[in-house]
């Protein structure tokens, strides 16, 4: 077998233009980071920011950065980042462009034990609202195995199309279940359900991300080590089985990181919709098929995707606030229908 | 050289078998082709010699060992696969699909040595796709499509290649385009070779053993010249075939036919 070079000039233009892509992301992350610190009642300079990272700020400067924005903005990347890694881990083994965490019953799950949480405390005020993330996240995994068991098959195992049916029967019963729920709530406790609902960075202490970062520190190495599993499992059944892929167990350990890393995400973020479907989707436009540079471009557009939703959502109408989940929403529905006008043709 | 052998076959699915008791080698180092009608367990056949369907009775064996107690990846490394209906994601280029193929050679976050650059560079090169490599393959015709899925398969670096009907929806030049370089592999890598076509005359003109089913069983294999009779094309195809000899391989080919039954 002759020498050949490894890599044509236009792969090494590739490998070059996905780092360009990855640097780009992370810089424009570093810039809304700046701006969404600057962002608040309070106006700071970004002089005064910075000085005060560093530790030359003064108490209440101190304050306002480190113990309001700062967590913040930490728990809004890393939530966009579960949302996105968990979405593209979905479309990758169920081969469908528009599976999204929320088709797992994920959101609805979560959305359904802090409602019942609600209407069994009914001052939000008196009740521990460190549960509420604990349960939101029991909420979606069991959500999660009542649909993996549903749509488990003996013989078959699970196959991503009834998965996905059976998903979104599911989430869709739940719905339902919650409406009714709806009608026990006090009109405050109703508010406070319908804008976790919509998916507000609400949860923005340390606390916070101490529960949501573990997570991601474990799961997000864990699934970039399974890049190439994921790459055969996009193929055909058959040809990935043809590779010798053992497909039923990697989806099985797949599908468990994926309702991990949005379970964590959802319950300090609520019902945040879209980022899941539409960052990977981006990535994919942006980088190709191959996961091994598709992970991480999706965990990084999901970061920044979040991170600027909630800055505009602070941002626009001053000092109330938009829930992050309605302006990604309103950001992501064009694309998501130009996704479907694209996919019509 | 891997050995493959079907011993007293039932595959199906709960209670109606489309496969039973069926037992063929097929011959190291050659092409066989599975032929028969539509429905008579030819792909159902080759799913389990693929080991995505579970036999109900008896066994494939590769190397003397049962299919469905090796380890999948172990099976990987000696049988490719090509299924009918293999789709690729959108945005995929031609070298990284071929660089699929070497899954089951690579450990961990699967980043490429230079013995699978080797592999993939020469599937490239031998299924004449060099000026495609970076191309996405939803750019690509319907034959440099399947030569992708071909040069995948071979990136794989096995002995045994299986193919389901890989000459489907091609043009006739394009047939014989991929069924020349299956050929071609045959010939000069000394590759087994197992397929499903539909084209009796192609698979006459192209194995060295030829398999014919109906109704679940085998009914006749051996040489092109014992399988393509007359008599054989009559039981198992209910046609009245005028046969003839290929001027290319000297085997039988069926000229024209005429349904059996309504000739009589």
């Amino acid at each position: 077998m002759s020498h050949h070079a490894f890599l044509t000039a236009s792969q090494q233009k590739t490998r070059k233009k996905h780092f360009i892509i990855l640097g780009t992301l992370i810089v424009l992350i570093l810039i809304t980071f700046v701006i969404s610190m600057n962002t608040g009642v309070i106006k700071l300079t970004p002089l005064e920011v910075l000085r005060t990272l560093f530790g030359q700020g003064d108490a209440q400067q101190q304050l306002i950065l480190f113990e309001f924005r700062l967590p913040r903005i930490v728990v809004a990347i890393l939530v966009g980042m579960g949302l996105a890694s968990s979405g593209a881990i979905l479309q990758g083994i169920s081969r469908n462009a528009l599976a999204d965490p929320g088709i797992l019953g994920i959101n609805a799950g979560a959305g359904l034990m802090v409602m019942l949480f609600i209407s069994f405390f009914p001052s939000t005020a008196a009740a521990p609202v460190y549960l509420l993330p604990v349960l939101a996240f029991i909420g979606s995994g069991m959500t999660a195995i009542i649909i993996y068991a549903l749509s488990y098959k003996r013989h078959e195992g699970i196959t991503p199309m009834r998965l996905l049916l059976t998903g979104i029967a599911v989430a869709a019963g739940i719905s339902s279940a919650m409406i009714v729920l709806t009608l026990r709530l006090t009109p405050e406790n109703y508010q406070f359900v319908a804008t976790w609902l919509a998916g507000s960075i609400w949860g923005s202490n340390w606390k916070f991300v101490l529960s949501l970062l573990p997570w991601l520190i474990i799961l997000l190495p864990f699934i970039y080590s399974k890049s190439r599993i994921l790459n055969v499992l996009n193929l055909d059944e058959l040809t990935a089985i043809g590779l010798g892929a053992s497909i039923e167990k990697e989806r099985r350990w797949l599908l468990a990181a994926s309702v991990g890393l949005a379970g964590a995400s959802v319950s300090v973020s609520g019902g945040i919709g879209f980022v899941g479907l539409i960052a990977p989707h981006l990535a994919r436009q942006l980088v190709g098929a191959k996961h091994q540079i598709l992970l991480p471009v999706s965990a990084l557009l999901g970061g920044l995707l979040v991170l600027l939703a909630d800055t505009i959502g602070r941002s626009i109408l001053e000092p109330s606030e938009i829930p992050a989940g309605i302006v990604v929403a309103v950001l992501g529905a064009p694309y998501f229908l130009y996704l479907l006008a694209r996919l019509k043709e | 050289m891997t050995v493959l052998e079907i011993e007293h076959v039932a595959i199906g699915y709960s209670s109606t078998l489309i496969v039973d008791d069926l037992s063929v080698t097929i011959p190291k180092g050659q092409i066989s082709t599975i032929i028969g009608p539509n429905g008579c367990g030819k792909s159902t056949l080759l799913k389990a010699v693929a080991r995505v369907l579970k036999t109900q009775e008896g066994a494939v064996y590769l190397d003397g060992k049962a299919i469905h107690q090796l380890k999948t990846k172990e099976v990987a490394k000696r049988m490719a696969i090509l299924p009918q209906t293999a789709t690729a994601p959108g945005g995929l280029t031609v070298f990284e699909l071929v660089s699929y193929g070497r899954f089951p050679h690579q450990t961990g976050f699967g980043t490429l040595r230079k013995e699978d650059y080797e592999y993939i560079h020469w599937a490239i090169d031998v299924t004449g796709l060099k000026e495609f490599s970076d191309r996405p393959i939803e750019a690509l015709s319907g034959g440099q499509r399947q030569r992708v899925w071909i040069a995948m398969a071979l990136a794989q670096g096995t002995d045994i290649l299986v193919l389901d009907e890989p000459t489907t929806y091609l043009d006739l030049a394009h047939q014989l385009d991929v069924l020349l370089l299956l050929q071609k592999l045959n010939k000069e890598e000394g590759r087994t070779i197992v397929m499903v076509l539909h084209d009796l005359n192609h698979a006459s003109r192209f194995s060295h053993f030829m398999i014919a089913m109906k109704n679940g069983q085998l009914i006749v294999n051996g040489h092109p010249n014992e399988v393509m009779t007359k008599e054989n094309l009559q039981t198992v195809f209910h046609i009245d075939a005028e046969m003839a000899i290929c001027p290319y391989s000297a085997n039988p080919i069926c000229l024209s036919y005429q349904l059996y039954e309504r000739d009589k």
